[in-house]
C-alpha cells in the first residue's frame, strides 16, 4: 500500500515593527518580564486599540513578495477566548477580511519545483509567555508579547514531503527578511510554524483524518515531527493500533514523539464579531506601489546583480544572499569599499569563520562595516598584511576597536616605506653573499630564505609579495 | 428553553440555581421579544459595524513607555504580589 | 430653585465649576470600579482625557458617583434602577455638572424626572480613552446639568479629537451656541405618533406643549421603533459580554479565593464579583455571538441598525421630539432611549410642562437642541 503524506501549514510570523499593534509599548525582544507593558496590553479596561501603521505596511509587503490578493477594503475582528496570556479574553485578529488571499511561494527541492499555493495571510496580534514555575507549581505570566503584530500566512494542503516543508520556509524566511517584513528568528520566536497533517491512499482523492502538530522549534525539529508524526498516521492506516482522531498535537523534541494535548479547545466557539473601534483600512493602488517601490532588493534580485554584474560567482553569491543579515553587511561595506571580490572573499572566509567561532550564526553577526572596511582598505593599499587584517578584523568583531587606530598604536603598518625596506634588503643581502651567488647562478629557492630573514628583521610587518618584488629588484639591479 | 449553562460556561460563569432561574426567565423573555427582528426584511442590508464613515485612523509607529514596570504590576491582587514572582503574573499551573 | 454651596465667610459659590464624573471614568491614582464589585480595588493608572480637559480647563473634580454595574441599565420590574449619583449630587447642588455614559438612556430619563437636564453628545466627538468600556459603538461621555449653557460649557472643554481613541471625528474643537428664541421658532419638529401612543399622560402633554412652541411641528414616523429594544439589547449585551472577558482576577481587580485549577480562578472570580444584569448580559452575549446565532441575532441587528440610522429624515426635521417616559416595563422603555445610542446622534433630556421630553437631533447638530432650548426658556 503506498501513501500520500499531505500537509498544510500555518505560519506566524513577527513584524519588525518598532512597537505593538494596538499600543505604543516596544515591540522588541528581549525585555525582562513585563517591562514592556501598558494598561491595553495588560488588558485594563480604558485604552481604545488603535491601529499601528507601520504594521499595515508590513502586512502590505508580505502581500506582495505572495504574490497575493490584497483585500482592498480590511477588517479587524474579535476572537473570544480565556487563557491567561490572552489578557483583555479576546484576541484582535482578522476573520471576514484577511490583508490578502491567493498568493503563491514557489519551493525547490532535489526533487524539483513546486509552487505552493497560500489561502490567506491576515494581521492578528500575538499573545503573552506562560512561564511554569515548578517549586509553586504555578504558572507565571509575562506580556511583553501580547498585542505583537503578527502576520499568520496559511497554506493550502500542498506540501507532500518535508523536504517541501523546510524549504518553504527557508524561502517565506528569505522573502520576508530581505523585504524588512520581520528577521524571521525561529529560535527568538519571530517565526513560527504549525504543521496540518494527514495521511491518504496514493491516487485518493479524499483527504485522511487531520492532525495538528505544534511546538516545534527550529528547522530541524519541523522535519522530525512529520516523519514521526506521518509514520504515526501510516501505522495506524495499516495496522489499525490506535484510531486517528481530528487533534492538536504537541511535538516533544527530547522524547521525539508527538502528544495529544488535553486541554486543547477543539470544539471551542469563539464568538468572532466585527471591533467597532477599528475603522476599516482602505488600501488604496498608490499605498501598494508605494509600498513596492520601496522594498528592499530582494535575494533573487541580489543574486542576479551580483553574478551578472558585479562578476561575482554563483557559490559565495548564494552563500550572501542566502542570509539578510550577509547581504546588508556586504552592501554596507561595499559602500565604503568598493571591490566586492575583496568584500565577498573577507566575509565568507574570515568573517563567517570569526562568528563561528563565538557560536554566532548569518543571522546573528554584527560587525561595525565602516571600520571592516578599513581593515579591506589597509590591506589592499599595502598597509598592513593579510595576517594583520585577520587579527584586526577579530578584534573590531569583539571589541569594536577602530583599526586605523591600533594600527599606529601598535606599529603593525607595513613597512612600506620603500626606504626602510631598502635598507633591510640591502643589509640582508650584504650578510649572505654566498646566498647572493647562488641566486645569480639560477637558483630560485634562495628567495624564500631571503623573504624569510626580511620578514624577521621587520618583525612581519611587511607585505611579503612586495618585499619579494622589491628584493628582486634590488638584487637583479646589484652587480657583484 | 435556551440551554443556559453552554453560554455560562463561555462567559466563563458558574450559577447559582437561584441566579439561573431568573437569568432563564429574562432570557426567554428578551429571545421572545427577538422574534420581531424575523418581520425585517434585512436582504442586501450590509451589517453596520460603527456608525461612523471614516476609514485608515492609523497610528505612527513610535513607542511611548507610558507606565513603569511597578506601576503595572500594583494593581495585581496583594497575595499573589508579583514582587515574589520576578515580576511576572501568577495563575494555577495551566496544562502544558 | 438654585442651591450652591456658599463659602460662609465670603458667600461666593463653591462649587460653580464643579464636576462630579460618574465612576466609570478613570482619575489616575485613585478608585474607579465602574460600579462592579470586581473592580472594587482597581486603581487607576491614567486620567482619562476629559479628566485633563477639564483639569487644564481650570474646572474642579469633586469626585465620583456611583452608576449601575457598567451603567447596564435594568431590563425587568423586579429590578429598578438605582438613582444615578451624578443626578443626586447635581439636583443636590453639590456640584454644577456630572459625566456620565449613558448608553442605556438611565440617566438621561433621571436627569428628566428630578428636574435637570442631560446632553447625550453626538458619538465620536468625546474621547473614549479613560472610559471603563460597556458598549464600544455606542460609549459616550454626556453632561447632567441644571441647564444646558453649563452642560455645552462643559462640554465644550471635554469634546474634540483624540489620538488615543481611533473611533472619533476629526474636529479638533466643538464649540456649542444657541440662536435666540425667535431663530429657534423656525425649527422644524418631527412628532413621531406611533411613540407618542405609547406615553404616558405627563409624557404625551410635555410633547404636545413643547411641539406649540415652534412654527413647525409634523408628524413623522420611527418605522424600527418595534424593534428598537431588540436591537439594542442584542447588540449591547454581545460587546458588553465581550468587553467584561478582561475580568479574570489575574492582573487587577477582585480574585476569588476559593479556587485550586485555573477554570475555578474564572469561574468563581465572575460568578462572585458580577452583578445579575451583568451576568444577563454576559449570558445573553455569548448566545448572540455564538455560530449558530450570530446570523440570525447578531448580524441581522448590526443590518437593522443600518436600516434604523438610514430611516431617519432630517432633511424634513432638525428635532426629533420623544417624551422622556413609557408605560410599560424598563425593557419597553429603553427604546425612547435607544434611537440616540444605537444611531450615534445627539440628544438632549429635559423636563418639561410637569414631564419631561427628548430631543435628538442630527450628528453634530447639538446646536439644534441647544437651540431648541432656549425657545423653552420663554
Amino acid at each position: 500500500m503506498k501513501y500520500e503524506v499531505v500537509m498544510g501549514l500555518e505560519v506566524h510570523i513577527e513584524l519588525a515593527t518598532e512597537s505593538k499593534l494596538f499600543c505604543a509599548c516596544s515591540a522588541k525582544f528581549g525585555a525582562d518580564a513585563n517591562e514592556n507593558v501598558c494598561p491595553a496590553c495588560a488588558g485594563m479596561p480604558g485604552m481604545p486599540a488603535v491601529t499601528n501603521k507601520r504594521a499595515v505596511e508590513l502586512g502590505i509587503a508580505a502581500a506582495i513578495v505572495t504574490n497575493s490578493e490584497i483585500t482592498r477594503i480590511m477588517t479587524f475582528d474579535k476572537k473570544n477566548y480565556f487563557y491567561p496570556d490572552l489578557p483583555t479574553g479576546y484576541q484582535i485578529t482578522q476573520w471576514s477580511a484577511p490583508i490578502c488571499r491567493n498568493g503563491w511561494v514557489e519551493v525547490e527541492t532535489s526533487a524539483g519545483k513546486s509552487k505552493i499555493t497560500l489561502k490567506q495571510i491576515h494581521i492578528e496580534e500575538d499573545a503573552g509567555k506562560l512561564v511554569h514555575d515548578t517549586r509553586t507549581n504555578t504558572s507565571l505570566v509575562d506580556f511583553n508579547r501580547t498585542s505583537v503584530p503578527l502576520v499568520e500566512i496559511v497554506s493550502n494542503p500542498d506540501f507532500r514531503t518535508s523536504d517541501e516543508v523546510i524549504a518553504y520556509l527557508i524561502k517565506l524566511r528569505s522573502l520576508l527578511s530581505f523585504a524588512g517584513v520581520s528577521d524571521c528568528k525561529m529560535q527568538e520566536g519571530s517565526m513560527r510554524c504549525d504543521v496540518n497533517i494527514s495521511v491518504r491512499e496514493a491516487g485518493s482523492a479524499v483527504l485522511g483524518t487531520r492532525t495538528e502538530i505544534k511546538n516545534m522549534n527550529s528547522l530541524k525539529a519541523i522535519a522530525r515531527a512529520i516523519e514521526y508524526e506521518s509514520g504515526r498516521h501510516i501505522t495506524a492506516l495499516e495496522t489499525g493500533c490506535e484510531t486517528l482522531i481530528q487533534e492538536t498535537r504537541r511535538w516533544d523534541d527530547n522524547a521525539g514523539e508527538t502528544f495529544a494535548m488535553r486541554e486543547k479547545e477543539n470544539a471551542t466557539d469563539y464568538r468572532y464579531f466585527p471591533n467597532p473601534e477599528l475603522m476599516p483600512v482602505y488600501i488604496s493602488d498608490e499605498w501598494i506601489n508605494e509600498v513596492r517601490e520601496s522594498l528592499p532588493e530582494m535575494a533573487h534580485e541580489k543574486y542576479l546583480r551580483m553574478t551578472e554584474k558585479l562578476g561575482l560567482t554563483e557559490y559565495d553569491s548564494k552563500i550572501i544572499t542566502g542570509s539578510k543579515n550577509l547581504s546588508v553587511i556586504f552592501d554596507e561595506t561595499l559602500k565604503f569599499f568598493n571591490k566586492p571580490k575583496e568584500v565577498v572573499n573577507w566575509i565568507i572566509v574570515d568573517l563567517l569563520s570569526i562568528a563561528k567561532g563565538d557560536n554566532k550564526g548569518e543571522d546573528d553577526i554584527v560587525i561595525d562595516c565602516e571600520k571592516f572596511a578599513k581593515i579591506m582598505n589597509m590591506v589592499d593599499s599595502k598597509i598592513i598584511n593579510r595576517t594583520v587584517g585577520k587579527k584586526l578584523l577579530v578584534k573590531v568583531f569583539e571589541d569594536g576597536i577602530d583599526p586605523e587606530a591600533y594600527v599606529k598604536e601598535n606599529e603593525l603598518g607595513i613597512a612600506a616605506d620603500t626606504g626602510f625596506l631598502e635598507h633591510i634588503i640591502r643589509e640582508i643581502i650584504s650578510e649572505n653573499e654566498k646566498s647572493v651567488a647562488e641566486y645569480k647562478n639560477g637558483n630560485q629557492k634562495v628567495i624564500g630564505f631571503f623573504v624569510g630573514k626580511i620578514m624577521k628583521k621587520c618583525e612581519g610587518r611587511a607585505d611579503p609579495q612586495y618585499v619579494n618584488e622589491l628584493l628582486r629588484k634590488i638584487l637583479d639591479n646589484t652587480d657583484l | 428553553m435556551l440551554n443556559i449553562e453552554n453560554y455560562e460556561a463561555m462567559a466563563k460563569l458558574k450559577l447559582p440555581d437561584n441566579e439561573r432561574e431568573w437569568i432563564n426567565i429574562r432570557a426567554d423573555m428578551l429571545i421572545s421579544s427577538f422574534a420581531e427582528l424575523e418581520k425585517i426584511n434585512t436582504d442586501d442590508v450590509n451589517p453596520m459595524v460603527t456608525v461612523l464613515d471614516l476609514q485608515n485612523i492609523l497610528r505612527e509607529d513610535i513607542t511611548v513607555k507610558m507606565l513603569s514596570r511597578e506601576e503595572i504590576l500594583s494593581n495585581a491582587p496583594e497575595q499573589y504580589a508579583p514582587e515574589q514572582y520576578d515580576g511576572y503574573f501568577q495563575v494555577p499551573r495551566t496544562l502544558e | 430653585m438654585d442651591c450652591f454651596i456658599t463659602d460662609y465667610k465670603t458667600g461666593a459659590a463653591l462649587n460653580s465649576g464643579c464636576v462630579v464624573l460618574e465612576d466609570s471614568i478613570m482619575q489616575k491614582g485613585r478608585l474607579t470600579t465602574a460600579g462592579s464589585k470586581i473592580l472594587e480595588n482597581f486603581i487607576s493608572p491614567f486620567d482619562a482625557t476629559v479628566v485633563s480637559r477639564l483639569i487644564a480647563n481650570g474646572k474642579k473634580i469633586l469626585g465620583k458617583t456611583k452608576l449601575n454595574e457598567f451603567g447596564i441599565g435594568r431590563v425587568s420590574q423586579d429590578r429598578p434602577d438605582d438613582i444615578s449619583g451624578a443626578v443626586t449630587a447635581v439636583a443636590d447642588g453639590v456640584a454644577e455638572t456630572g459625566l456620565c455614559n449613558d448608553f442605556s438612556g438611565t440617566v438621561r430619563r433621571q436627569a428628566a424626572e428630578h428636574g435637570l437636564c442631560y446632553i447625550h453628545p453626538t458619538y465620536g466627538t468625546v474621547s473614549r480613552y479613560g472610559l471603563i468600556p460597556a458598549i464600544s459603538s455606542m460609549d459616550q461621555i454626556g453632561v447632567v446639568c441644571r441647564d444646558l449653557a453649563a452642560g455645552f460649557d462643559i462640554l465644550s472643554v471635554i469634546a474634540g479629537s483624540d489620538p488615543n481613541d481611533g473611533a472619533m471625528y476629526p474636529d479638533k474643537v466643538y464649540s456649542y451656541s444657541a440662536a435666540s428664541a425667535a431663530a429657534g421658532k423656525n425649527l422644524k419638529l418631527g412628532v413621531p405618533r406611533n411613540v407618542l401612543d405609547l406615553a404616558d399622560e405627563a409624557g404625551k402633554s410635555a410633547v404636545m406643549e413643547f411641539a406649540k412652541q415652534f412654527d413647525t411641528a409634523e408628524e413623522c414616523e420611527l418605522k424600527y421603533f418595534c424593534v428598537y429594544s431588540q436591537v439594542m439589547y442584542i447588540l449591547g449585551c454581545a460587546e458588553i459580554s465581550n468587553n467584561i472577558n478582561r475580568y479574570d482576577g489575574i492582573k487587577f481587580g477582585y480574585r476569588t479565593n476559593n479556587y485550586k485549577t485555573l477554570n475555578d480562578l474564572y469561574l468563581n472570580t465572575r460568578t462572585e464579583a458580577f452583578g445579575l444584569d451583568t451576568k444577563l448580559a454576559a449570558v445573553m452575549g455569548s448566545m448572540v455571538l455564538s455560530q449558530e446565532q450570530y446570523t440570525p441575532y447578531y448580524e441581522k441587528a448590526m443590518k437593522i441598525r443600518r436600516l434604523i440610522k438610514e430611516s431617519l429624515e432630517f432633511d424634513k426635521y432638525d428635532i426629533i421630539v420623544l417624551p422622556s417616559g413609557m408605560k410599560g416595563d424598563p425593557y419597553k422603555q429603553n427604546a425612547l432611549y435607544a434611537l440616540a445610542t444605537l444611531a450615534g446622534l445627539p440628544s438632549v433630556s429635559m423636563p418639561y410642562h410637569g414631564g419631561g421630553i427628548h430631543l435628538i437631533a442630527n450628528v453634530k447638530n447639538e446646536n439644534a437642541l441647544y437651540t431648541a432650548w432656549e425657545v423653552t426658556k420663554q
